[in-house]
């Protein structure tokens, strides 16, 4: 009799969120599936914002092709245009100058910077800390005008092109002196800010065994990128790179796998980069900046990964008098995904969107799968 | 100036639909009203997801069929007076991703926005400029307060 009234008093429910929701930013679609107010199940469902990049590339000059993959993803626009690059620099075996090279990854070590910052100004926003969100923007816009001033555009900036980097983003000695000076600032800022964050007891409380994504978990459901370096494997794609074989830097990693290490993976890793960016500017090597001596020819389906700040970016075309073919593009948020839905399971629903944020979801260059129906 | 448009000019809400663009015009947004730098709140103008609540409509990215019917609904929730502004390139002619190959149109696009839901406000750039976007705003606003 007892067991029966239990079995009343549990409510099972569906809430779905989404596909325009305050706290999600995207357009994407997530149902929860509760029983009383801990969550059962999570699906989320993209597709929304699919536009068909890879079709609008396929068959375009390589060139055009490479300056739309930008578009894909306003937040790392650098590696998408930098993977798409490198991919027919290594069919095409095009030699990249070194000063190129170094100029390369400070754009991108730049754009992880600025990733992680929107990162964590989303997540405190998101956890209702809204002065933290506030100056992690403000420590954010040092950043932002540093990629501006380097390629005429704070979002979309194309610094690669085919052979080595736009003419316009060369760093002659007054923005080298910008740069450092900017770096110092942001470390000295992100260092202050770190210093409040970790010893904020509240923030601590809210986000300590939130979102938990053991490591077993993180491996079996293919996370990559810093999501996975949260949970404690040092997986890191830069340590593999030929492009990273000068530089000197720490895989960040993190035990625990909840919001609160998710943060702090981000926050040392900023400082990371700005440890790169620092070493870039001191061994800037002298020379061109574009190899122009390269022919086209006809090349079969190549790839490349690279790790972008989200995790493992693949980029992989054939080209055929020119123009692109067979072009396929897989980014970190597809297979974070499954990590998302995992961290929202058997916490308390006011969790879900944090756990949700946590992984770092884009899902604007996520969509690209096309669903093909059969008839 | 009536009561209702002094109260209204003393508290501007902007909503922000994302509709398939690239997030690069939609963080400027953000960054436009919550950074410090630019600090659109100073102005009284807060941001929200609320159509019920909003004044101002900010839309950006070229509308993907998926996205036309919730951008409609968004569109008729807002109370009246409303004033739409188109952000981005996207937004405005659909950008990069309207036209295939010259004229091959897309099956996914339905935009712009202008096609959708009546615009009052155009504001170009690939991605927005933050300044842009208070100017656009501000224009916008006469809209709202001069309503009867
Ligand atoms: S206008 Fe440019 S930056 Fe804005 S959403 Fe479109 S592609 Fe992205």
């Amino acid at each position: 009799m007892d067991d029966d009234k239990e079995k009343q008093t549990v409510i099972e429910a569906e809430i779905p969120m989404g596909t325009v929701h305050p706290a999600a930013l995207e357009p994407y679609r997530v149902r929860l599936f509760v029983e009383d107010e801990i969550v059962r199940d999570a699906e989320i469902t993209v597709g929304v914002n699919h536009r068909g990049v890879e079709r609008i590339m396929e068959g375009l000059p390589v060139e055009k092709a490479n300056s739309l993959t930008e578009k894909i993803c306003g937040i790392c626009s650098n590696s998408h245009i930098w993977n798409s690059c490198l991919v027919a620099e290594k069919a095409l075996d095009i030699e990249v100058p070194e000063r190129a090279q170094y100029i390369r990854i400070i754009m991108e070590e730049m754009e992880r910077l600025h990733s992680h910052f929107l990162y964590l100004a989303h997540g405190n926003e998101v956890l209702g800390h809204e002065t933290f969100a506030m100056r992690l923007f403000y420590i954010r816009e040092t950043v932002m005008d540093l990629l501006g001033m380097i390629g005429g555009n704070r979002v979309q900036y194309g610094a690669p092109i085919l052979g080595g980097v736009r003419p316009r983003c060369e760093l002659d000695d007054k923005r080298i002196q910008k740069l450092k000076d900017g770096m110092d600032l942001m470390e000295e800022r992100l260092a202050a800010f770190a210093d409040r964050f970790v010893s904020d007891p509240m923030v601590m409380s809210r986000i300590t065994d939130v979102g938990v994504i053991s490591q077993k978990d993180a491996l079996r459901l293919a996370c990559t990128g810093p999501t996975l370096r949260a949970t404690g494997v040092e997986s890191d794609l830069r340590t593999e790179m030929k492009e990273y074989d000068p530089f000197e830097f720490d895989v960040i990693t993190q035990d625990g796998g909840d919001v609160k290490a998710q943060l702090l993976t981000r926050v040392f890793e900023n400082l990371e980069s700005i440890k790169i960016i620092r070493q870039a500017i001191r061994d800037l090597p002298d020379g061109p900046i574009t190899n122009r001596s390269w022919e086209m020819k006809d090349t079969p389906l190549t790839k490349s990964y690279i790790e972008v700040p989200r995790g493992t970016l693949y980029h992989s075309y054939a080209l055929e008098d020119g123009r692109v073919r067979h072009c396929v593009i897989r980014t970190p948020s597809m297979a974070n995904i499954g990590a998302m839905q995992h961290a929202c399971i058997g916490h308390h629903i006011t969790d879900a969107q944090l756990s949700i944020v946590q992984c770092d979801p884009c899902f604007t260059c996520t969509d690209r799968a096309i669903q093909i129906i059969k008839i | 100036m009536s009561l209702k448009s002094y109260s209204r000019g003393r508290a501007v809400h902007v909503m922000l639909v994302y509709t398939g663009g690239c997030n690069g015009c939609d963080i400027e947004i953000v960054n436009c009203i919550l950074s410090p730098k630019f600090d659109a709140e100073q102005y009284k103008v807060f941001l929200t997801w609320n159509p019920r609540e909003a004044d101002v409509l900010v839309v950006t990215g070229p509308v993907t069929k998926h996205n036309e019917g919730p951008l409609r609904e968004i569109y008729k929730a807002i109370p009246e007076p409303k004033a739409v502004v188109a952000a981005g390139a996207c937004a405005l002619m659909g950008g990069v991703y309207k036209n295939c190959h010259g004229d091959i149109p897309s099956e996914e696009i339905a935009g712009p926005v202008d096609k959708i839901i009546p615009v009052d406000a155009r504001v170009p750039g690939c991605a927005v400029r933050p300044q842009d976007i208070v100017a656009g705003l501000v224009s916008a606003l006469p809209l709202i307060l001069d309503a009867e």
